[in-house]
């Protein structure tokens, strides 16, 4: 596990307030009424805790609301784009053109998501004159873009080239023909119509598709397409701008809808533009449902089996929502990362910001919880065994406390270790349950509860002023050498555990003893 | 159950609600007794708001709030940036990395006491009893963060959010999704829209039966003129269907454990892959072969997998590396249908033992269908748009079309149902008629519609209601209404006909780049002083609680000059 198990979380304030301050919250079920808010526990079991918990590091601080600052009670704004993967700033006018991804040359894997990269195919023996033909290549799981039948004549500009390469090598038309082939089959279904009509019934399926059903994208174009050109008709037209319409106009659209339903005689309705009307071809969007794509999946399925099927995961960082087999894997272009600022949501200072320059990784501002908030740290205390002799106590320092076997009923010492980053001394009063919520019921009892910590000063105003005693609340002097060493200049109750007594106390940190009695699994 | 019985009161009442100053009649849905010129409302309630209307300069991002999935992009694409699920990966505190730790990965999650089957992937329910609140809203501000930090990169600009959420959610479940958008989110407005009628949209129709099969339960949702005109839900889902699985993957996996040793349960991610991997559905079921008449034409491709009993059976190999030891299932091709059928179509189970909540699909839909109006019926049953979630499982379309089909002729549209002798003979008659309809359909798919009625393009509900059947074939008319008019097959009607659809993430991603604008558009300032209670509405009942520190002068969004309204969510 990432987290060694005696671990801090800190919960962030904003956890309690909004469910007082919230506008919206109405009486929820899952949630105690707010009123006696003080009184409620927290309960670091409750799924709802893993929102507002988390380790000091994570945290930020505001210095005018002396608060600390989660990534819910901070916003954040966006200062630059760029590829994390060839770490090229993108400027923000294309970042949305190019759909938020990186139009270099830096692609991951479909399958395993690592980064895949261009290699040749090139036969050395017999070397051609461009070095390829090239292909993607993972480098973790050792896919190829060969799996999906592709690969490109150049090793540069590579999104380019997958723009016009469909899996298996077939050439993708552009957006523009596209768009003239669909008009060109609209014009042409038009003629079919009359000519059906006029009584010349030849050539019915002439024109039948060449290749395979229509994409989703496909699908959506042609319905876009369709839909514009239904609310053109509408429109009395713009010479300059066909396709462009007014569509803040708020009657437009209720327009087309009265036009629509209006129960007019014949005569008046034909003068009047087309009413809007429903898809009525694939070319307009119309996608039937046809059983022979479900059987076609099905034998698919039945003799390709589990290993050309994809994962939820795979599936999900698809840009086509539909793919469903190996074959269908499109290689992932690298999405876009952003340098974000981040300001206090409440009173919109800058909290962090970090240098603009895309390969720098540090901050012209940071103003981090640690160093304003005391840190806290839990350890098991070794001494409370039987053996007393100083070359075993050394032992057991070495050997790991085993916190997986704490037996219910047996005490155990824990040791509470609060250290202050404040150039000033801090008072520190510790409350906990004495019974902690959840489903084992253990016995928690701080043996003291209240105490001072000393402050943070510098360490080589200690060394120099030697052993005389400051204003930090006449602490003993300690040297930073020894700082956590135990037992070597300290003052404390010197190894016994005592109630209202600390443990061991530094320059800036003061340690004292909990007594934590297991409770039993199951039972209250 | 109380709760469907609500749910059921609830929306006949907002659907009566939805012709306002009218009889909340569905007949009347679409008629138009006002004069032709007039601006009307209850025809153009999706459309015109008196709220505000898409400006050219601003942007939009595009939101579909599921039960288990958060889809977002940007409007004019035809596929979100991004579908963010709510495992319990997505769940963890910051800090806790282990789900990259490759020994955690590899171990099998247990289901936690007193949780419910997939209960961690949720975001809501719509039960509200067992829905905690607060715990929602974590996870959906969360995942909005991601999906603004990770995938919609913007700048700071603030962005209007065009929702997509089902109709009738409950209040306090919709108020705490909106309050996330406009608070974490910082979204200067969102406009609502209804996912049937989204899907609608993407499927390039105006009118449609579409059958959302989702997690929790399957809607289905009568849309008429872009309006929802009838609602009806079954709990038969993706949830079920997922238990199913579970339970087939267990008896599988169990076969060889030897008695004493602990049985082998597999985890909610395990059974998820299968379904979505290999999971399927029989497109015809063996029962119904010998009752039910298939146009011959059709039936090579339905008999397949009933006829074929191949030798040596197919198998799928499917591994399960979270077993301990890591193992490898050999299962028939054809149990991996299974699930489908018992959760989806029961046909085990006799009609009358079905809570209404729970009905099969097809009883669900045919219901559905039987429910409206008859010229509304008419379109609607050549516009089935089957969508969500469980709709991607092969065969499961087709399944339920032909299921449908087999319906219709068995029954006809009489809500008496006709058994035995008298039954059979009907049957009989319908049979023909349906053999010479589907002969007509299928060789005339491109030409004149045999329900075309060039007058009325749409057919407006008449007074006199003519049975699919028999409607006249003018082909003067038709040849004038081609000639000048939209293509006849915009309006078949009569027949049971599938039509896909993008989704509604796509019909929204559509709506967007399209400019239209929708029938409840919410001010952040307002919602953020009133709640959804800003809204002003007809029925002064609320589901949301009163809130007691409203200064004298808000009236309830009533005597406000730009008021807006819930629309269907009302
Ligand atoms: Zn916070
Ligand atoms: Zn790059
Ligand atoms: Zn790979
Ligand atoms: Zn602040």
């Amino acid at each position: 596990m990432a987290q060694p198990f005696p671990y801090t979380y800190y919960s962030c304030d904003c956890y309690d307030s909004k469910v007082a301050a919230a506008p919206t919250k109405h009486a929820s079920q899952g949630i105690p009424p707010a009123e006696d808010e003080d009184e409620r526990d927290f309960d670091p079991r409750s799924p709802g805790a893993n929102y507002s918990l988390y380790p000091l590091e994570h945290l930020l601080y505001c210095e005018d609301c002396q608060q600390i600052r989660c990534p819910r009670c901070v916003v954040e704004e966006t200062l630059n784009w760029y590829c994390p993967s060839c770490l090229f700033e993108v400027p923000s006018s294309v970042v949305k053109t190019d759909g938020n991804r990186c139009t270099r040359n830096c692609y991951n894997c479909p399958v395993c998501s690592s980064p895949a990269v261009v290699t040749t195919l090139e036969d050395p023996f017999d070397p051609s004159s461009s070095g390829g033909p090239w292909l993607l290549l993972c480098t973790y799981c050792k896919w190829t873009s060969l799996e999906i039948g592709i690969e490109f004549e150049k090793h540069t500009g590579i999104t380019a080239q997958l723009a016009r390469l469909g899996n298996g090598g077939r050439t993708i038309p552009s957006h523009k023909e596209r768009e003239k082939e669909r008009e060109r089959r609209l014009e042409l279904d038009k003629h079919k119509s009359r000519d059906i009509l006029s009584g010349s019934e030849d050539s019915p399926t002439t024109d039948k598709r060449d290749d395979g059903p229509p994409s989703h994208d496909d699908i959506y174009a042609n319905l876009s397409a369709f839909y514009k050109s239904q609310l053109a008709a509408q429109q009395p037209s713009n010479p300059f701008s066909p396709h462009d319409i007014n569509f803040s106009s708020p009657s437009s659209f209720s327009r087309i809808m009265n036009l629509y339903s209006s129960s007019t005689s014949k005569k008046q309705k034909r003068e009047k533009p087309t009413p809007m009307r429903e898809a009525a071809s694939p070319l307009e969007g119309l996608t039937l449902h046809s059983p022979s794509t479900d059987t076609a999946i099905i034998d698919r399925l039945k003799t390709s089996g589990w290993s050309r099927t994809l994962s939820p995961a795979q599936k999900l960082a698809q840009m086509t929502p539909t793919v469903r087999f190996t074959s269908d894997l499109r290689p992932l272009a690298s999405i876009l990362c952003t340098k974000r600022g981040k300001r206090c949501r409440s009173c919109r200072h800058i909290l962090s910001k970090p240098e603009s320059k895309i390969t720098s990784t540090r901050y012209k501002i940071k103003l981090l919880a640690r160093n304003h908030i005391p840190r806290l740290s839990l350890r098991a205390l070794h001494t409370s065994t039987s053996a007393s002799a100083s070359a075993t106590a050394a032992a057991a320092a070495i050997l790991p406390f085993n916190y997986d076997s704490l037996r219910p009923g047996l005490p155990i010492h824990f040791l509470l270790h609060i250290s202050n980053p404040l150039f000033d001394p801090v008072r520190v009063t510790l409350a906990t349950p004495s019974l902690t919520p959840g489903r084992v019921h253990t016995r928690v009892t701080i043996l003291c509860p209240q105490f001072d910590v000393g402050a943070n000063t510098d360490v080589w105003d200690d060394a120099l002023s030697g052993s005389t005693d400051t204003a930090a609340g006449g602490l003993k002097r300690f040297s930073a050498s020894g700082e956590g060493g135990a037992g070597r200049g300290t003052e404390g109750s010197g190894g016994a555990v005592e109630a209202g007594k600390i443990w061991e106390r530094g320059r800036n940190w003061t340690s004292v003893v909990l007594e934590v009695v297991p409770g039993k699994d199951g039972k209250a | 159950m109380s709760s469907s019985a609500g749910g059921e009161r609830k929306v006949s009442a907002s659907l009566g609600r939805s012709v306002r100053g009218q009889t909340p009649r569905i007949q009347d849905l679409a008629s138009t007794p006002e004069s032709p010129r007039t601006p009307l409302r209850s025809t153009s309630q999706w459309f015109s708001s008196p709220g505000g209307s898409f400006r050219t300069e601003e942007e939009y991002v595009v939101l579909e709030v599921g039960s288990r999935f958060v889809r977002g992009g940007f409007p004019g694409q035809s596929a979100p940036l991004c579908i963010l699920p709510f495992g319990p990966d997505e769940q963890r505190r910051l800090g806790d990395y282990r789900q990259w730790d490759p020994e955690y990965k590899m171990k099998r999650r247990k289901r936690k006491r007193g949780q419910e089957w997939g209960q961690e992937h949720e975001l809501y329910r719509t039960d509200l009893s067992k829905l905690d609140l607060g715990l929602l809203e974590d996870k959906l501000e969360r995942v909005m963060r991601e999906a603004y930090n990770k995938y919609f990169l913007l700048d700071p600009k603030p962005r209007r959010i065009l929702l997509a959420l089902p109709p009738r959610m409950p209040h306090p479940l919709m108020s705490t999704i909106l309050g996330v958008l406009f608070g974490s989110m910082q979204a200067p407005s969102i406009t609502l829209l209804s996912s049937p009628i989204l899907s609608t949209v993407a499927a390039g129709l105006r009118s449609a039966l579409v059958v959302d099969i989702g997690w929790a339960e399957t809607t289905v949702t009568g849309v008429y003129e872009y309006r929802e005109v009838h609602e009806a839900r079954s709990i038969r889902a993706g949830k079920m269907l997922s238990e199913e699985m579970a339970k087939l993957l267990n008896e599988e996996l169990n076969e060889d454990v030897e008695p004493g040793d602990p049985k082998i349960e597999v985890s909610f991610e395990e059974a998820e892959e299968v379904l979505t991997r290999v999971g399927w559905c029989k497109s015809r079921p063996k029962s119904n072969r010998n009752t039910l008449y298939f146009p011959a034409r059709t039936s090579p491709i339905l008999e397949e997998f009933e006829d074929a009993v191949e030798v040596p059976e197919p198998t799928v190999a499917i591994p399960f590396p979270k077993n301990t030891p890591p193992t490898e299932l050999i299962i028939a091709f054809a149990s991996l249908a299974k699930p489908a059928e018992a959760a989806l179509f029961a046909p085990q189970t006799a009609l009358n033992e079905f809570d209404d909540h729970e009905l099969p699909l097809h009883h669900l839909i045919y219901r559905a269908l039987l429910s409206l109006p008859m010229d509304v019926r008419r379109i609607c049953m050549s516009r089935i748009v089957i969508t969500g979630g469980v709709s991607n499982l092969p065969g499961l379309k087709t399944r339920i079309i032909a299921e449908l089909e087999a319906m219709v002729q068995q029954r006809g549209w009489d809500p008496v149902r006709s058994y035995g002798s008298a039954g059979a003979r009907r049957e009989a008659i319908l049979r023909q008629q349906r053999e010479n309809a589907e002969l007509r359909r299928e060789e005339g798919e491109d030409k004149v519609s045999e329900s075309l009625d060039p007058d009325n393009p749409p057919a407006p509900p008449s007074a006199g209601f003519q049975s699919p059947e028999e409607d006249p074939i003018d082909l003067k008319l038709a040849h004038i209404a081609l000639r000048n008019g939209p293509p006849p097959n915009a309006y078949v009607g009569g027949v049971i006909r599938g039509v896909e659809t993008l989704g509604a993430w796509a019909g929204a991603s559509l709506v967007a780049q399209l400019r239209i604008k929708g029938i409840v558009e919410i001010e952040r300032e307002k919602f953020l002083q009133h709640g959804l209670l800003g809204a002003s509405k007809d029925k002064e009942i609320s589901v949301v609680p009163q809130r007691q520190s409203m200064g004298p002068g808000v009236g309830r969004g009533a005597g406000e000059r730009a008021s807006w309204t819930l629309g269907v969510w009302a």
